[in-house]
């Protein structure tokens, strides 16, 4: 068997090995501790003997007796015997069926992402867990050290355990509060490595095909959410733009500016196709509403269809940021006018350097040059992201040449 | 997992009022104390809660160089003040959170939920 088809084995079966044995011992650190245990044998015994008949089985089976080693080799008596006990419910059947086994990974999935948790210990967990990374991928992932990611991880866990959150899938009355916890994590998980330039461009594409791996996983798992099907719709089209979005030099391209040949149709098509099929709910939500804009985007919709789409999403989603997206697609859908008063009205987001950066950009339209010039720099003391700076720097700089020249607004 | 539910409120709104308007809100909120109450139990038999004297009528203790320093008063001037607490044994966090939202004093003040350390 090839590595790369050993990795996929692992990463498919990682999450409901962890989730089976969490669920049975109650606890997710010593899991995975067996979890791990059970896939270096296998990556020892199989290229031997062969992969056997039920990976998934084998695992489980392998990761209960090593759970069993752990535990009795553990110091304190307190829990052993309950623990013992409680891992005799596990099928001892190399071959058996996986799919007979309970799939337990959505309350894998709502475990890690819990509310009790800070929300980089959520990500880091989902990626962990749920995604069957290793700690080192995590780390470099988000450019911290490993032994710092690990420390994150430990902390994360053992908050688990001492505060005592629940390794199970939320009552009903709670579930659509705590599925949008778990949609949140999975878009930062997307946006670190989207949003974000810095780093190894490898390993951020990475994170972005994991969030997508992920979101498929939560379509799978919930497939009566259009929420989900509306993040993952959302994750495609936003993905389909990564190619045109920086220029060879390292450059940001706005969307309007860039080079259309180089989206993934292919990567557009299936986000349409999840988009229609969340829309069939008739359950409109905020991702579902990010995606038809996107979708807007890749279709070349008119940009006052889109502005009208904002609206719906402002009316859902009123906070700051939808409101000044909202308000961005106003103007460019041709009133620049009130989508600066929109702009101008907004609280609470001085701090976000976005805001300053949109409201240079219709003052600029409206050759008001002056006073883009000091919100431009207001954009600019705001950020660290060097290739936004550059952008910045770049039109603060044609600013002063065009002088005066007044721009028509396009759209 | 045995948790403590901390009861945090701001008992001077409770001493500023007048004698039959304290008892007037006492009464009202009366009936939403018997449903947590009835809740509790069930949730844990064993559960064990008090209500605590005004946070003004407190003493601090402190030893200083071998001295016993008692003084008057909660120890940080803060509004919001411990005035009950709660021992409860509940399967898990998401259960210690519904039974603290059920608190009536959970919309004037704040519940702050303690997992107790098992040794």
């Amino acid at each position: 068997m090839t590595a790369p088809a050993l990795e996929a084995i692992f990463r498919e079966e990682w999450p409901r090995a962890v989730a089976i044995l969490a669920r049975v011992l109650g606890d997710l650190a010593l899991a995975e501790d067996a979890v791990q245990d059970a896939f270096a044998k296998a990556l020892e015994r199989w290229p031997r003997d062969g992969t056997p008949r039920s990976p998934g089985a084998w695992i489980v089976t392998t990761a209960r007796n090593r759970a069993i080693d752990r535990i009795r080799r553990e110091r304190t008596f307190a829990r052993k015997a309950e623990l013992l006990a409680r891992l005799e419910v596990i099928s001892t059947d190399e071959d058996a069926d996986v799919s007979t086994i309970p799939d337990d990974r959505l309350a894998l999935v709502f475990t890690c992402c819990h509310p009790a948790l800070a929300v980089d210990a959520r990500i880091a967990l989902t990626l962990r867990e749920v995604g069957g990374l290793a700690t080192n991928g995590i780390a470099r992932a988000f450019l911290v050290a490993e032994p710092t990611m690990a420390q994150r991880l430990v902390r994360a866990k053992r908050r688990l355990r001492e505060t005592g959150i629940p390794f199970r899938i939320p009552p009903d009355e709670v579930l659509p509060e705590r599925v949008a916890d778990v949609l949140r994590v999975l878009y930062l998980v997307f946006n670190e490595g989207y949003a974000a330039t810095t780093g190894d461009e490898l390993v951020r594409r990475d994170l972005c095909a994991e969030a997508i791996r992920l979101a498929k996983l939560l379509c799978v798992l919930l497939p009566d959410e259009p929420e989900a099907l509306g993040l993952l719709a959302l994750l495609l089209l936003q993905d389909s733009r990564r190619d045109a979005r920086i220029a060879p030099d390292g450059e940001l391209v706005l969307l309007a500016d860039q080079d259309r040949s180089l989206w993934d149709r292919d990567e557009i098509g299936e986000g349409l196709h999840v988009l229609r099929r969340a829309e069939s709910f008739r359950r409109p939500g905020p991702y579902q509403l990010q995606a038809a804009i996107a979708a807007g985007h890749a279709e070349g919709t008119d940009l006052a269809t889109i502005a009208a789409v904002y609206d719906a999403l402002v009316a859902v989603d009123p906070s700051p940021v939808a409101r000044l997206n909202r308000a961005v697609a106003i103007a460019l859908a041709g009133d620049a006018e009130t989508g600066l008063a929109l702009v101008d009205e907004l609280e609470g987001l001085d701090g976000y350097p976005y805001r300053h950066a949109a409201r240079a950009d219709l003052l600029r339209r409206l050759g008001r040059a002056e006073e883009a010039a000091e919100s431009y720099r207001t954009a600019l003391a705001l950020t660290d992201n060097a290739p936004e700076r550059r952008f910045l720097e770049r039109r603060l700089a044609e600013l002063g040449r065009s002088g005066e020249h007044r721009e028509q607004p396009s759209g | 997992m045995r948790y403590a539910l901390l009861v945090y409120g701001d008992q001077s709104a409770w001493a500023g009022l007048e004698g039959a308007e304290a008892t007037r809100r006492r009464a009202e909120s009366m009936p939403r104390w018997l449903t947590l109450f009835e809740e509790m139990a069930k949730a844990d038999p064993g559960v064990a809660g008090r209500e605590l004297v005004a946070a003004s009528e407190a003493k601090v203790v402190r030893v200083v160089d071998g001295e016993r320093v008692v003084t008057d008063g909660p120890f940080a001037e803060t509004k919001e003040q411990l005035g009950g607490l709660f021992v409860t044994t509940l399967p898990d966090l998401d259960e210690a959170i519904r039974i603290a939202a059920l608190v009536p004093t959970a919309e004037t003040g704040s519940l702050e939920i303690r997992p107790v350390v098992e040794r």
